[in-house]
């Protein structure tokens, strides 16, 4: 993980409050273009850590470098930020709102008014621009704010629980602007605890736990990494074939399937090579993967 | 600055906006009006009425006397110049009594008041009066009535026929009724006052009413918008947007945008009923004009007035930053109802403070309370008009009131963003002295 330069850096960052430590000197860096998912359950310090990179706090100590610069308020105008506590003026029309969230980062006026009909226009809200929030239903809320993130054309997109309490039409909706935002070269940072979301989007991955960084990398590497060393059986004529504890060392039956756990040091292809030739019939053989949420259980559940 | 201005500017919109807004400013010259005219319309509404007074005289002398005292229309007496505001306006209701004697001859006097309150009672009298045959030595009189309540007319009965008593003495005396008139006149002592830049013709009475104005107009502005400046600051918590705008601008501009946006809308109000007063009084003044009543308008130096705004300036400010604080701190608006009737409270002890500082303007309590930020936008309008200090203790005076309000900004932006990194919780005050020194 180091080619290029990185758009951001956290180097041995640490936070704590009082007594409780936050964010324990933790290190990474995102790169441009990706998508970078911060991940890790409630409370493991994803949005203390968040909110040293838009400098709402800043750390005890360790550096954070964004855009090569050592964070600084004059940095915020380059950020998107959705936080996952978010929020609207009841009492404020969709535009005036959109225009007041644009103006505080940085954009004149007559910008942020072209951004607003482009970006409602995008999400299907052009006709609610003149309706007060507390006429808006909760999913249309979600966008208003989503656009007041994206509308200044920020360089890096912090997404704090983007689909908390989104219906999936809407999800779909906003994943496609976030993929859009990829490939026109704008670094996102996505912060879950739902790992099968987390899967889906990012090209990085840092997992968090009480406060300190558990694993790191591609979600490729980490995936291989963690490779579980199991198959999806599904075939008939293969009764006493799956008893070899050489070859394997459990069998979970599934619904139409078995999952198979190969043994220390056996392999997959020498499990097919069996089956083929006691002559079982093969409708299904599958390498699995562990999925992020594996990977997650199995790191968390480490630590206890 | 731009985010502070855009900040000032959203807070000034939506508040010049909402619909109590409006209400207030329109109510508020509404009652004015009602608040001048009603006392008139009141008073009018008794005078159309003569009381109607029996007089049974049992020193068959002193009726004319009497009726002519009463029926005179204006002041009895010498002492016009003496009497209060109150008194004056009390008089000017121009009560009219319609007076008769009561006949008498052949009835005994008990007879005779029987009579006269049987027709009391019968509302075809309102009252009578009975004059004993002792009434110039012992100056005793007696008064039935219906309506002993009403003190103004009783006393001012009382203090007619005192008249007509005092008259019919000097005549036993022999004495020129006119001649004592001239000789009581009371004396006119016009005030001066020895400032700095010479003297001034002072009503030493209009600058003394102008520092109670500007105090009472501090506790009225923070009644109304204390309230207002407190939810101002506790609406992104409510709303929950407090994280979103600390990722675009500090919460010291957050705070102070919020303080001087929520400010101007108090002040537009008030500039708006300022200038509805104004027109109001003058029209008032011209109509009292044309009525031919003595009346001067109470003059005030121009630098007095520039006083009076700034030091009601200062004490709007440095108070409405205590709301913010106090916003800051609670997570709530109905946790915090209550704190502005408190506060009020506390702006009372500058107004007991003041009669003290009238009697030694130069005193060590003087200028102590004159420097203190949360006295001296009273204590030292006060000193000001009583005898003006120093420049340069002016200037220290405001001089300490800005730093307070920039001080309590600071200090309700940095209690306010621990607040939200501390997930909201509602601190207590060890904590919340722990916060201000972490940040």
């Amino acid at each position: 993980m180091s080619e290029g330069n990185a758009t951001l850096r956290l180097d041995h960052v640490t936070k704590a409050f009082d007594d409780f430590v936050a964010v324990d000197n933790l290190s990474l860096e995102v790169f441009p273009g990706k998508i970078f998912g911060l991940i890790g359950p409630n409370g493991a310090g994803k949005t203390t850590t968040i909110r040293m990179i838009v400098n709402i706090t800043v750390p005890d100590s360790g550096r954070v470098e964004l855009f090569g610069q050592l964070m600084n308020p004059r940095l915020q105008n380059r950020i998107g930020y959705l936080p996952e506590e978010r929020g609207l003026y009841k009492k404020m029309k969709v535009s005036e709102q959109l225009r007041f969230l644009g103006e505080l980062k940085g954009m004149s006026a007559g910008a942020a008014d072209k951004a607003i009909d482009r970006w409602l226009d995008r999400l299907k809200l052009a006709r609610w621009k003149n309706s007060k929030t507390d006429e808006l239903s909760k999913g249309m809320q979600q966008k208003i704010q989503f656009i007041a993130t994206v509308m200044h054309d920020p360089d890096l997109l912090i997404l704090d629980e983007l689909f908390s309490g989104i219906d999936p039409v809407n999800a779909e909706l906003m994943k496609e602007v976030v993929l859009d935002l990829k490939a026109s070269g704008r670094t996102i940072i996505f912060s879950t605890h739902m790992m099968e979301q987390a899967e889906r989007l990012c090209d990085d991955i840092c997992l968090i736990n009480r406060s300190r960084k558990i694993l790191e990398g591609s979600l490729r590497e980490v995936k291989k990494g963690f490779g579980r060393h199991a198959v999806a059986l599904r075939a008939e004529g293969i009764d006493g074939l799956l008893d070899d504890p050489v070859l394997i060392s459990s069998v979970k039956p599934y619904g139409d399937h078995v999952e198979v756990m190969l043994a220390e040091g056996a392999d997959a292809q020498q499990l097919l090579e069996r089956l083929v030739a006691h002559g079982a019939r093969i409708s299904r053989f599958e390498q699995i993967e562990s999925s992020l949420h594996d990977i997650f259980i199995a790191k968390v559940g480490e630590q206890g | 600055m731009r985010k502070l201005l855009t900040i000032i500017k959203r807070e000034y919109v939506q508040g010049a906006r909402s619909k109590g807004f409006i209400i207030s400013t329109i109510l508020g010259p509404v009652l004015m009006v009602v608040m001048m005219v009603l006392p008139g319309v009141l008073f009018g509404m008794k005078t159309g009425e003569a009381t109607r007074v029996a007089v049974v005289d049992q020193t068959g002398e002193m009726y004319e006397r009497v009726r002519d005292i009463l029926t005179r229309s204006g002041d009895v007496g010498d002492d016009k110049e003496q009497q209060s505001g109150m008194a004056r306006g009390a008089s000017q209701m121009q009560a009219r009594y319609k007076v008769e004697q009561a006949a008498s001859e052949g009835k005994s006097f008990d007879d005779v008041k029987r009579g006269l309150s049987d027709r009391v009672r019968k509302n075809d009298l309102d009252a009578y009066l009975v004059l004993p045959p002792s009434i110039l030595a012992d100056g005793k009189a007696e008064y039935y009535g219906r309506n002993l309540g009403d003190v103004i007319s009783v006393g001012r009965l009382q203090e007619r026929l005192s008249r007509a008593v005092v008259e019919q003495r000097m005549l036993a005396a022999d004495m020129d009724v006119k001649r004592v008139d001239e000789l009581f006149r009371n004396v006119r002592m016009s005030t001066v006052k020895i400032s700095e830049r010479g003297e001034e013709e002072n009503s030493g009475g209009g600058s003394f009413f102008l520092a109670f104005g500007v105090a009472a107009f501090i506790v009225i502005a923070l009644l109304m918008y204390g309230q207002v400046i407190l939810s101002a600051v506790v609406e992104e918590k409510t709303t929950r947007l407090s994280e979103v705008l600390f990722s675009s601008v500090q919460p010291f501009q957050l705070m102070a945008g919020k303080l001087i946006g929520v400010s101007l809308v108090a002040l537009t109000q008030y500039a708006i009923w300022a200038v509805v007063a104004v027109v109001l009084a003058l029209y008032g003044a011209g109509a009292l004009a044309m009525t031919g009543a003595n009346f001067t308008l109470p003059q005030i130096a121009p630098s007095l007035v520039v006083y009076a705004l700034l030091f009601f300036l200062l004490g709007f400010f440095i108070y409405a930053t205590v709301f913010m604080v106090i916003g800051a701190v609670v997570t709530s608006e109905k946790e915090s109802s209550q704190v502005a009737i408190y506060l009020s409270l506390v702006l009372v002890i500058p107004i007991y403070l003041t009669f003290p500082i009238i009697r030694s303007p130069n005193s060590a309590l003087s200028f102590w309370v004159s420097m203190f930020p949360f006295f001296s936008p009273i204590t030292m309008l006060v000193r000001i008009m009583t005898e003006t200090p120093p420049f340069w203790q002016i200037a220290l005076s405001i001089l300490i009131g800005v730093g307070t309000i920039v001080l309590l900004v600071w200090l309700a932006a940095r209690i306010y963003r621990m607040g939200m990194l501390m997930y909201g919780k509602r601190p207590n005050i060890p904590e919340i002295l722990r916060w201000v020194r972490q940040g």
